[in-house]
């Protein structure tokens, strides 16, 4: 909001330069974005808090500023020299919604002369930015400045039946407002209307046609109260953001709707002349009560840590409009000003004594330690993860947690037997097609690996960890989970090197994902080849702990990956992390070093290729044999010399006892009958 | 001479060694100190290793005259034996200074062809970096659980007790406005701040209570260059006996320092918001130009931190605290802003392009 220095002056004698005025009154919460030097003025951007609606003018900020100076603020006269007749006797007035209206006031100036506004009015208005019109419409802009009541004046001639009807618009009601757009009206919207059509939209904008022109003799100025939340609503529906509902939407003062006619009237008088009405049809149904609020004076230390001596603390409040109304030794209760629709409880009274005391004064210390901090519970396996999988050379994404319902459905993991009828939609998203939360993270990732190769990055490890929400019975909050995503494509590339050595595969994802569960010291997840509805059959797993299914990984179905225009192969993974993260860490637990060297056997196996390492090394440990230690993988190979559909896989066996060396014969005694059993099981022979 | 043995002399001996190293000198000039490669000089090292064994070696002329020693007359094998040695000496001596001349040669080639640049990068896989959110939670995590402070954290989608009415926002309120807030089909929020957790924390833990709550929130704003529909906070909670605001602006200013810099000042302007009274705006000085005004801090030498204040009575009494018995501090800071402005991100929208040469600038 602008405020005229100037004009300030004239309300205040301040003593405050410009600049000390933005200090001072940043001081006390309302901000001054800037100060400008204009037209021999100062015009300061004040930025008022959405509950300061009483500051939306020069007296409110008088006001302000007289605590600060521990000065006063100067009425605007209001003198109304040529006065005659009773409004009743030209015009009515009803109020057919008093919660939306609960004061109405009309008043009347016949004769007046429309006009250009005299140089001092103009100037004021331009000042601020505000484009003069005619005497009479500059006269409620300036009213408006000063005193925060917004004002309207229409033309009496125009206005049917001389009636003024303050009512909600009925279905299918149109006005074209001043600025010469007709607009729909709905029933909730507050109009003012004469006898036959709405002839403003009440607190927002006037019409076309009630208007006043050069034309015009008699005027009704209009002062009232509106309902704040009605006139955000209407002014938000209609688009139509002005003055008059900037101020009505936080609240005019309802006690000043006489004070700020009177002046309007008086000054039309004198700058456009003609007669005024002796009185306002002033119509107000329901009085509110007056707000009573005690503060006891050591709460303000209490809260804030300023020690302020009690008659300061009245002096702050009475001088900003509150009355003491009872003083007891450990309570002083005041009266609420109408115009401070923020204030209700003693807090909002220690806030007033606060500011105006000064925030700067408050101290700095730390509040006595009595609690030990603590990390969410499990922040220190995520810190492992996340740890775990930049070492290995990947980025963490961020992505919105809103999808587009395109591709996505294809892409929705079955983690509990997820579909479509269990997401979660919104009503309000801010574009069309993103209105679901997703259910998968791994839309975002792969629009985010679409983003790099379209810049030109073919090289993309990416993993997010990130929340999915699946819907629950009607009228229950959804659930929550999170999950831990990853996607590979490209090279596997080296720091500082400008070529990758070699394509990543499926194992480099997998061996991520591996080492991501061992970092977090988790026991290792099942991998078992799957149909994956997003995933490219034959590379694909799913992947479960204890028999439960936690996610799948593999490479990109092709068609999928057409969508998304992917010419390379995509390797991507989603697990389950909430599942996860349930899992018992494992003990960590010291074994005795052995003491004597292990035997190892290594044995190549020509078999079908369908059998897979797993299979063979289950079935090996599934044997009981005396002073085996274990078998690990070392390599498969096919091609040459390796029939069609078979392949060679090649296993080591670890031999050791706990109180010898074994002899090679004692080995073999124990070895081959293992072999046998392996070659007997699965149709293997050894090479 | 042959029939009495006695009668052979120490010239006899050395007459005979000289006879057969009379070519011993020509043949070890012939071997040179340095080769022109590696593989000459080792040939040359393996011929001098010859020469060894010709000259000094078990059927060398030499060991056949030192056996004679035995057959001079006694009174004259000192001398013989004395002459010999010396002849002996000699060759060694060339032999090894020859071998160490060749060794050196050798070991220097092998030093020069097995050496490495240095300078190549060392090998390992391309490092991945976190998210600068995640590195900003991260620290913002560290310094207030330092503090004391319990990191909490909770649901996403809320109802409108956690994200409104608990928080003293009532119906009606702008902030309901499904312009700002988004809504399920179900008529839940997405959490519109990280302020619910306050809620939540203190109808876990009671009173006294000390928390924060990063996380995710949701507003309707349009992307743009300084708006995402989504984005982080931090929430804190400070609810004991006789908290006060210099309370809250002593921890403040303790976070400022440990985030910015020792040097670090606050300030704290009266401000609005539903759920504080009294509430205050908090700002630091500028961590670029430290005051005197910067393109950072737009001219004005100060950055905006967040929202503060006092636990609003409404607040406490919706968790059930007694409001006569406590009193508390809450704030909230954005992380992603505190990331634009300590990078000087220019448009927050990168936050969630995911563009790796966007994530790989964090560390
Ligand atoms: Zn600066």
């Amino acid at each position: 909001m602008l405020i005229s220095y100037n004009w300030l002056r004239e309300l205040t004698d301040t003593k405050l330069s410009p600049q000390e005025l933005r200090e001072r009154l940043t001081n006390v919460g309302l901000a001054v974005d800037a100060v400008e030097e204009r037209d021999a003025d100062y015009v300061l951007d004040v930025e008022v808090p959405s509950n300061r609606g009483d500051c939306l003018s020069h007296v409110g900020i008088a006001r302000e500023l007289a605590v600060i100076e521990n000065a006063g603020v100067q009425s605007p006269k209001s003198q109304i020299e040529n006065a005659n007749g009773k409004t009743s006797d030209f015009a009515s007035v009803e109020i057919r919604d008093p919660d939306l209206c609960p004061r109405y006031a009309a008043r009347i100036v016949r004769g007046v002369k429309i006009a250009p506004s005299p140089e001092w009015l103009r100037k004021r208005l331009e000042v601020l930015g505000q484009r003069p019109i005619n005497n009479v419409a500059d006269i409620t802009n300036y009213v408006l400045h000063e005193l925060g009541q917004p004002l309207h004046a229409f033309d009496l001639a125009k206005l049917t039946e001389s009636r003024i009807i303050v009512r909600c618009a009925e279905k299918d009601e149109t006005i074209t407002t001043l600025d010469g757009v007709e607009r729909n009206l709905d029933k909730e919207m507050l109009v003012i209307a004469d006898a036959r059509r709405p002839v403003a939209v009440a607190g927002v904008m006037g019409g076309e046609d009630s208007e006043i022109s050069n034309a015009t003799t008699d005027v009704l100025i209009e002062s009232a109260y509106f309902d704040p939340a009605s006139v955000r609503r209407t002014a938000k529906l209609l688009g139509l953001h002005t003055e008059a509902s900037h101020r009505f939407e936080r609240g005019t003062d309802p006690e000043g709707v006489s004070q700020a006619q009177e002046r309007c009237v008086a000054l039309i008088c004198e700058i456009a002349g003609g007669v005024a009405t002796e009185d306002a049809l002033d119509v107000y149904p329901t009085r509110k009560d007056k707000k009573i609020v005690s503060i006891r004076p050591e709460r303000v230390e209490a809260i804030t840590s300023l020690s302020v001596p009690t008659a300061e603390s009245v002096r702050i409040l009475k001088s900003l409009g509150f009355s003491l109304s009872e003083e007891a030794s450990a309570r002083l209760t005041f009266t609420v000003p109408s115009w401070r629709h923020d204030v209700a409880i003693e807090e909002d009274l220690i806030e007033e004594v606060a500011r105006h005391t000064g925030y700067d004064r408050i101290g700095t210390e730390l509040p006595p330690s009595s609690l030990s901090g603590e990390y969410h519970s499990r922040e220190r396996h995520k810190r492992a993860l996340r740890r775990s999988l930049s070492a290995l050379g990947f980025d963490e994404a961020i992505n919105l947690s809103f999808i587009e319902l395109t591709n996505d459905f294809d892409l929705i993991p079955e983690f509990g037997g997820l579909s479509e009828d269990n997401l979660v939609t919104l009503t309000n998203p801010i574009v069309e097609e993103a209105s679901r939360m997703r259910q998968t993270l791994l839309p975002g990732l792969l629009n985010s690996i679409r983003h790099n190769i379209n810049h030109g990055i073919r090289d993309v490890c990416l993993f997010e960890l990130g929340r999915l929400f699946v819907a629950n019975e009607p009228g229950q909050l959804p659930r929550e989970r999170e999950a831990l995503a990853l996607a590979a494509t490209g090279g596997a590339v080296a720091a500082d090197r400008a070529q990758a050595d070699r394509e990543l595969d499926f194992f480099d994802l997998k061996g991520a994902l591996e080492a991501g569960v061992t970092a977090m010291n988790l026991p290792p997840l099942d991998f078992a080849s799957a149909e994956v509805i997003h995933l490219q059959p034959g590379q694909a797993a799913e992947i479960s702990f204890n028999g439960v299914r936690v996610g799948s990984i593999g490479r990109l179905a092709e068609t999928i990956a057409g969508q998304f225009k992917f010419r390379q192969p995509i390797f991507i993974a989603e697990v389950d992390l909430t599942t996860l993260l349930e899992i018992e860490e494992l003990p960590v637990l010291y074994s005795p070093l052995p003491r004597f060297p292990s035997i190892l056997r290594d044995v190549s196996l020509l078999l079908d290729r369908k059998i897979t390492v797993a299979e063979l090394l289950r079935a090996v440990h599934d044997q009981k044999v005396e002073h085996f230690v274990g078998a690990k993988f070392v390599g498969t190979y096919e091609g040459e010399g390796i029939p069609e559909g078979k392949r060679s896989v090649t296993l080591r066996f670890e031999y050791r006892a706990d109180d010898r060396t074994l002899r090679d014969e004692e080995v073999d005694e124990l070895h081959w009958p293992l072999v046998k059993a392996l070659q007997e099981n699965f149709n293997a022979e050894v090479r | 001479m042959s029939g009495d043995r006695n009668q052979l002399r120490p010239e006899d001996l050395i007459g005979a060694i000289n006879a057969a190293y009379g070519n011993f000198d020509r043949e070890i000039e012939r071997l040179p100190d340095t080769s022109e490669s590696l593989e000459a000089a080792e040939k040359h090292l393996r011929e001098l290793q010859d020469l060894r064994i010709k000259y000094l070696g078990k059927k060398s002329e030499l060991a056949t005259q030192k056996k004679l020693i035995r057959s001079i007359d006694p009174t004259r094998r000192g001398e013989a034996g004395s002459n010999i040695q010396k002849f002996e000496q000699t060759i060694t001596q060339r032999i090894v200074d020859k071998e160490q001349a060749l060794k050196h040669f050798i070991e220097n080639a092998r030093v020069e062809r097995e050496s490495i640049d240095v300078t190549l990068p060392g090998r390992r896989p391309r490092p991945g970096h976190l998210h600068p959110i995640t590195l900003m939670r991260q620290r913002i995590e560290d310094i207030f659980v330092s503090l004391g402070y319990a990191v909490e954290d909770d649901r996403e989608i809320e109802t409108d007790f956690y994200n409104f009415d608990a928080l003293n926002i009532p119906e009606g309120h702008p902030a309901r406005d499904p312009q700002d807030t988004f809504y399920t089909t179900d008529g839940f929020a997405l959490r519109s701040q990280t302020s619910t957790v306050q809620i939540h924390a203190m109808q876990r833990r009671g009173a006294p209570v000390r928390m924060i709550a990063p996380g995710r929130v949701f507003r309707r704003d349009t992307p743009d260059p300084t708006h995402n529909p989504m984005f982080y906070q931090v929430e804190g909670l400070c609810v004991d006996r006789g908290i006060t605001m210099a309370h809250l602006k002593g921890t403040l200013a303790e976070f400022v320092q440990r985030l910015f810099g020792l040097e670090t000042k606050t300030r704290f302007r009266p401000s609005y918001f539903p759920f504080t009274e009294p509430s205050a705006e908090v700002d630091y000085s500028c961590f670029s130009c430290g005051g005197p005004g910067c393109r950072i801090c737009k001219w004005s030498g100060w950055i905006e931190l967040g929202g503060s204040g006092m636990v609003h009575p409404n607040v406490l009494r919706a968790a059930n605290v007694d409001t006569e018995e406590f009193t508390g501090f809450a704030f909230g800071l954005g992380i992603d802003r505190t990331c634009a402005r300590i990078y000087q991100l220019d448009d927050i929208r990168l936050l969630f392009e995911n563009d790796v040469r966007f994530l790989e600038q964090f560390r």
